[in-house]
C-alpha cells in the first residue's frame, strides 16, 4: 500500500489543533483559540499567518467596543485541506493497525 | 501546545479529536450558561412582576407589572455582558445558533404581540361598550404562553431531550386551553374567597411563566453546563 503525502503545513501539532478548532465552528476569536490550544501568543501568532497566507483560514481584525478582536474563519480551501489531511492519515492508520 | 513536526498519524489523529471534543464542551457549556442565566432572568421577573401586580391589585390599580417584561430581553443582555465580560468568548456552534434563535423568535413574536394587543385593546375599551369588549378584545397571555411552550419544545428537539418536547407540548396545551377557559380561576371560585380569584387573574401568567422558564430553561441549561 502506498502512502499519501500527509500536508506539510497542517501536519504540525499547533496548525493542525488550529484547524480542527475552526473546522467545528463559523469563527473563533484570537484568545479563545489561545486557551483552547494552551499555546503563547506569539506562537499562535505566527503560525495564524502561516495558515492565512496558504489560503486556509481568513484573519478578520476588528474592534469589540474599543478592544482590538481577531477572528478566524476556515475558507473552502482550508476545509478540502484538512479533508485531504485526514483522507491521507487514514492510509497511514490502516498499514500500523495489527 | 508547541511547534512540532515530527509527529505520529496516531498523534494527529488525537490531537483532531481533542481539540474538536474540547471545542464541543466549550460551545455546550456556553450554551449552557446562556439558557441558565435567561432562565433565572425569566424567573426573577415572574417574582417582582407577581409582586408588584399583587401590590397594585391591593392598591387599585391595574396589573402594570406585566409592562416589566419588556425590560427582561435588556436585563438578559446586560447579565450575559457581565458574565462574558474579559472572556474569551466561545464561538457559536450549529446547536447554539439554533437555539438562540428559537428564543429570540419568541422574544420578538411574543413582545409585539404583547404590545400590540394591549394597544389594540386599550383603543377598543375607549370605542366600544364593556360587552362588546369581552368578544373584541384580544386574549394575549394564552397566546404568549403556547408561544413559550413552543420555543422549549424546540428546545427539547435541538438538544435532543425528549421529555423537553413533551414538558412543551403538553404543559403548552394545558397552560394555553387551560387559561383561554380559565379552569383555575373556576376552582380557585368554588374553594376560595373572591379576593384570591381576583389575585390570580392578576398575577397570571407568571406562575406559569415561571414554570416554564425553570423546565425549559434553567434546567436544560444547567444540564448542559454539567455535562462531561
Amino acid at each position: 500500500m502506498q502512502f499519501q503525502p500527509l500536508d506539510p503545513l497542517l501536519h504540525s501539532e499547533l496548525r493542525l489543533a488550529v484547524m480542527s478548532l475552526l473546522i467545528s465552528a463559523d469563527e473563533a476569536e484570537f484568545p479563545y483559540i489561545k486557551e483552547q490550544t494552551g499555546a503563547t501568543a506569539g506562537n499562535l501568532s505566527v503560525q495564524i499567518d502561516k495558515l492565512s497566507a496558504a489560503g486556509y483560514i481568513e484573519v478578520e481584525k476588528t474592534f469589540k467596543g474599543k478592544r482590538p478582536c481577531t477572528i478566524c474563519r476556515i475558507t473552502d480551501m482550508g476545509r478540502h485541506a484538512f479533508e485531504a489531511y485526514v483522507e491521507a492519515l487514514k492510509s497511514y492508520l490502516t498499514v500500523c493497525k495489527p | 501546545m508547541e511547534e512540532n513536526s515530527n509527529m505520529t498519524a496516531e498523534r494527529s489523529l488525537e490531537i483532531i479529536t481533542e481539540q474538536i471534543a474540547q471545542s464541543r464542551k466549550t460551545v455546550s457549556k456556553d450554551v449552557g450558561q446562556s439558557l441558565c442565566v435567561s432562565g433565572l432572568c425569566t424567573m426573577g421577573m415572574a417574582v417582582v412582576v407577581t409582586v408588584i401586580n399583587i401590590i397594585a391589585g391591593n392598591n387599585g390599580f391595574t396589573p402594570f407589572g406585566h409592562w416589566l417584561w419588556m425590560v427582561l430581553p435588556i436585563i438578559i443582555w446586560l447579565f450575559m455582558r457581565n458574565i462574558h465580560k474579559g472572556d474569551a468568548h466561545a464561538p457559536v456552534n450549529f446547536v447554539g445558533a439554533l437555539v438562540g434563535k428559537t428564543w429570540w423568535t419568541f422574544a420578538v413574536v411574543g413582545l409585539s404581540y404583547f404590545l400590540l394587543g394591549n394597544l389594540f385593546n386599550f383603543i377598543m375599551a375607549r370605542l366600544l361598550s364593556p360587552q362588546e369588549l369581552i368578544i373584541v378584545s384580544i386574549r394575549i397571555m394564552p397566546v404568549i404562553m403556547l408561544l413559550m411552550a413552543m420555543a422549549v419544545s424546540i428546545t427539547g428537539h435541538i438538544l435532543k431531550i425528549h421529555w423537553l418536547v413533551w414538558f412543551g407540548i403538553i404543559g403548552g396545551l394545558a397552560v394555553g386551553i387551560g387559561s383561554s377557559i380559565g379552569i383555575v380561576s373556576s376552582i380557585l371560585g368554588r374553594l376560595c374567597p373572591l379576593s384570591t380569584v381576583a389575585a390570580w387573574h392578576f398575577i397570571q401568567p407568571c406562575p406559569s411563566v415561571f414554570l416554564f422558564a425553570l423546565v425549559g430553561l434553567t434546567l436544560p441549561g444547567w444540564m448542559l453546563k454539567k455535562q462531561k
